[in-house]
């Protein structure tokens, strides 16, 4: 039963995802990203990562996709025009035969890969923990001793982010505010 | 659960295939940055399908080294959304547009 389960949402990943690439408006591609990563949340909670399930749902899903769509309709906002102009030319061009090859050939080694030298089965009687592979004990225990230094680092990094973004989002030194009308130019 | 782990790692190979081709094939920046995510996200079920793989082969005992790189990249991965996002909104502020298409300026 379970194993059906893990088939279907795997399917559902996939289909998400080529929704992604083919959807002609960004909000379908939103939508459908959407339902990708539901789709992958439950194959973590399936394999045994209720944690990383929560956090995928939480961060990916809560926060991430939702900065994207506010980006998507801050834009709309700001301008009628249609965010992407798609040309069937593309499909005609030689960039997306290479492209479409190159994908091609690393879904085939990583597939091959995964299929050949991966254990075939799950040895008879093991069983994952009952709480979960990474239950928040033993991940946190993890998290603050032998990757402390990891942690730390990536805190600064957050941190440098913060900073970025405020930099990348203020408007140019030197323009002027709209409203403070036209005297100032 | 008791599906071979093979099958974990070919869903991850699939879905970093997907992301790439849409990386490389869409012109849209917004949709260019979901593609990265995808690409993220095959790597974190690499990691997790191989956890998954040693704590079984191990016997049941956790193997915490996979989660705590897919947390790892999950930071990453917010981290990159919000810097490509805040540079996406800075690109339509000065040339009102958001096409890959119109910001050649470095290949010439």
């Amino acid at each position: 039963m379970a194993n059906l389960i893990f088939y279907v949402m795997a399917a559902l990943v996939v289909v998400g995802a080529l929704g992604v690439v083919v959807a002609r408006n960004p909000m379908m591609s939103i939508l459908s990203l959407l339902a990708s990563f539901f789709a992958l949340a439950s194959i973590y909670l399936l394999a045994g990562f209720q944690t990383l399930a929560a956090l995928q749902i939480l961060v990916y899903a809560g926060a991430i996709l939702v900065l994207f769509l506010f980006v998507i309709m801050l834009l709309n906002l700001a301008d009628e025009k249609p965010l992407e102009r798609i040309d069937m030319a593309l499909f005609h061009e030689r960039k997306t035969i290479w492209t479409l090859v190159v994908a091609g050939a690393l879904l085939g080694i990583g597939a091959f890969t995964a299929l050949e030298l991966a254990p075939p089965a799950v040895a008879a009687g093991v069983q994952i923990p009952e709480h979960g592979i990474d239950d928040l004990q033993g991940l946190a225990n993890a998290m603050f001793s032998r990757y402390l230094l990891s942690f730390e680092i990536i805190s600064v990094l957050l941190l440098a982010t913060a900073v970025a973004v405020v930099v990348l989002a203020k408007r140019n030194r030197g323009t002027p505010r709209l409203d403070q009308g036209g005297e100032s130019t | 659960m008791s599906v071979p782990p093979g099958h974990l790692f070919a869903l991850a190979a699939l879905l970093f295939a997907i992301g790439l081709a849409g990386f490389f094939l869409r012109r849209n920046v917004i949709v260019v940055l979901m593609c990265i995510e995808l690409m993220l996200n095959a790597a974190n079920l690499t990691f997790l399908a191989a956890s998954r793989m040693h704590t079984l082969e191990n016997g049941g005992r956790p193997d915490l080294q996979g989660p705590i790189f897919a947390i790892f990249v999950i930071v990453v991965a917010a981290v990159e959304a919000a810097v490509g996002l805040a540079l996406v909104i800075a690109l339509y502020r000065n040339k009102q547009t958001v096409s890959l298409d119109d910001v050649a300026d470095l290949k010439d």
